[in-house]
């Protein structure tokens, strides 16, 4: 009976320990599905007052993996993608890329990521060249040659001499994604890349798209499903700011309409 | 750093407004001067200077409002962010520009001091010359002070007009602080603190040809205070 209080002391104590280990071993999974992907985002909810624009979703993804984010207007795309470069601060949860957390290391992680905003805002005055030459010195990259190369990749050659504000709606969407591509991100994120344009500007965007992404890891948002299906090869849903559908992308041609309505109600 | 500099230069020499903008200012500090040298009657830059602030109060608000207001409306600050360049760098490129612009709108100012030294020679008399460079240095520090405060109105909003007027009505304020004007309302120790705070209290010294170190501290202050406000604000996220 003595020696009671001792031994319910020391179970205590052992108690403490083990839990202690467990959040420990809990803590290196964690980490280690951090470490292991490019992007790694664990239980993100955002929201912007009382609304979630992004409610509790978690996905990782490796380099070679052309991401296709589906969703409705509003669903929360744009939202995830700003959260993955720093632009937003999540609620709650963890974000990672390339190991380390976006806003507070984001002069690391930047230099890695090619974006290409949704209304893809150019500096309208300047000329594709100099507009290209000027991101070039931003990122820290590039030369002449480089972004030549890169100007003949997305086939502006022909407008490179031109001011932004003068071209067609596709050809702007080509300049923004030249910038994207410039110093050879190994991260894509590409915001609606084919939006408002016509069926054969598309065709060029994913035609592009498909071509650069085999180095690299690409994630771009779309509410238009054939798109995913020309280019994904994994499709993540997402509606009403949660994750309905994380998988590979279904390999009958549309069979991505019928997911995608089947889920998106 | 280098870079955004160089563009932000470029905006103001590629656009007609820019150019507007520095000869209107170019013009009315001249005209100012020139429409009362012969009534002041004696050889000093002072009247001049006396109404520079005046003057930047709406030419630094105008150069500046676009910087971080149009970056916004336009959703390029967006695509700023997400290049590899700190929010520091930002500001501070985009500081160092409207500077420029201000020095150079200061150099058009230039022909005065030149043809006044040229006049008083002929009459056998003779500007200081130290003075006025320590005048045009302290204009140039009050410069620096405004466009930190017009900077931070246009990163707090993404209308250019809201950007003008929230640093058009500061800065009147805090010009008007030391004027007898303001002085007549206020009690006495209200109206000492306000006309130390005053920017044209500290500028008065280099205006009489004085270096005067608390006046160069007290323009330091004031330009990093608001350029820190500015990169704080940039640096938030929603």
């Amino acid at each position: 009976m003595l020696m009671q209080p001792a031994t319910e002391h020391i179970i205590k104590r052992k108690s403490m320990v083990v839990a202690k280990m467990v959040d420990v071993v809990k803590n290196k999974s964690n980490d280690s599905a951090h470490t292991n992907h490019m992007i790694s985002l664990i239980h993100i909810i955002k929201k912007f007052g009382q609304t979630h624009a992004v409610n509790d979703i978690s996905f990782q993804a490796k380099k070679g993996e052309i991401i296709g984010f589906l969703g409705p207007n509003g669903a929360g795309k744009t939202t995830t993608m700003r959260l993955i470069l720093g632009l937003l601060k999540s609620t709650s949860g963890s974000i990672t890329v390339q190991t380390v957390d976006p806003i507070k290391h984001r002069l690391d992680v930047l230099p890695q990521i090619g974006y290409l905003p949704g209304n893809n805002p150019l500096y309208g005055e300047m000329k594709v060249r100099e507009y290209l030459d000027f991101i070039a010195q931003m990122k820290t990259v590039g030369n002449q040659s480089e972004i030549d190369e890169i100007i003949a990749q997305v086939s502006i050659d022909d407008k490179s001499e031109s001011k932004i504000d003068e071209l067609s709606r596709g050809y702007k969407q080509r300049v923004g994604l030249a910038a994207a591509l410039l110093g050879d991100p190994t991260l894509l994120i590409l915001d609606e890349p084919t939006s408002g344009l016509d069926p054969l500007e598309q065709d060029k965007i994913k035609a592009l798209i498909k071509k650069v992404a085999k180095k690299k890891m690409v994630i771009f948002s779309t509410h238009i499903l054939s798109e995913v299906e020309d280019i994904a090869n994994r499709l993540i849903i997402i509606n009403r700011g949660e994750i309905v559908y994380d998988g590979k992308k279904p390999a009958r041609k549309g069979s991505v309409e019928k997911l995608f309505k089947k889920l998106v109600k | 750093m280098k870079a955004l500099f160089k563009k932000e230069i470029q905006f103001y020499l590629n656009n007609p407004l820019g150019y507007i903008t520095l000869v209107l200012f170019g013009v009315f500090a001249n005209f100012m001067f020139v429409k009362d040298i012969f009534v002041y009657g004696s050889a000093s830059m002072r009247p001049f200077f006396e109404i520079l602030p005046w003057l930047f109060m709406i030419f630094i608000p105008a150069i500046s409002m676009r910087l971080f207001a149009e970056e916004r409306r336009t959703n390029t600050l967006e695509l700023l962010l997400s290049l590899p360049i700190s929010e520091m760098q930002i500001v501070i490129a985009k500081f160092l520009a409207t500077l420029t612009m201000t020095a150079l709108g200061l150099v058009l100012t230039l022909g005065l001091p030149i043809s006044m030294y040229a006049l008083t020679q002929q009459a056998g008399a003779r500007i200081y010359l130290p003075e006025v460079f320590v005048g045009y240095f302290g204009q140039l520090l009050l410069a620096s002070g405004f466009i930190a405060i017009s900077l931070f109105y246009s990163v707090k909003t993404k209308n250019q007009i809201v950007a003008f007027l929230g640093s058009v009505i500061t800065l009147f304020f805090l010009i008007i602080f030391s004027t007898d004007f303001a002085a007549s309302a206020l009690p006495q120790i209200v109206q000492e603190v306000f006309n130390y705070l005053s920017p044209l209290t500290q500028v008065d010294n280099f205006i009489k040809g004085v270096l005067d170190i608390r006046s160069l501290f007290y323009f330091v202050s004031m330009s990093l205070l608001f350029l820190f406000l500015t990169v704080v604000d940039l640096e938030k996220r929603p």
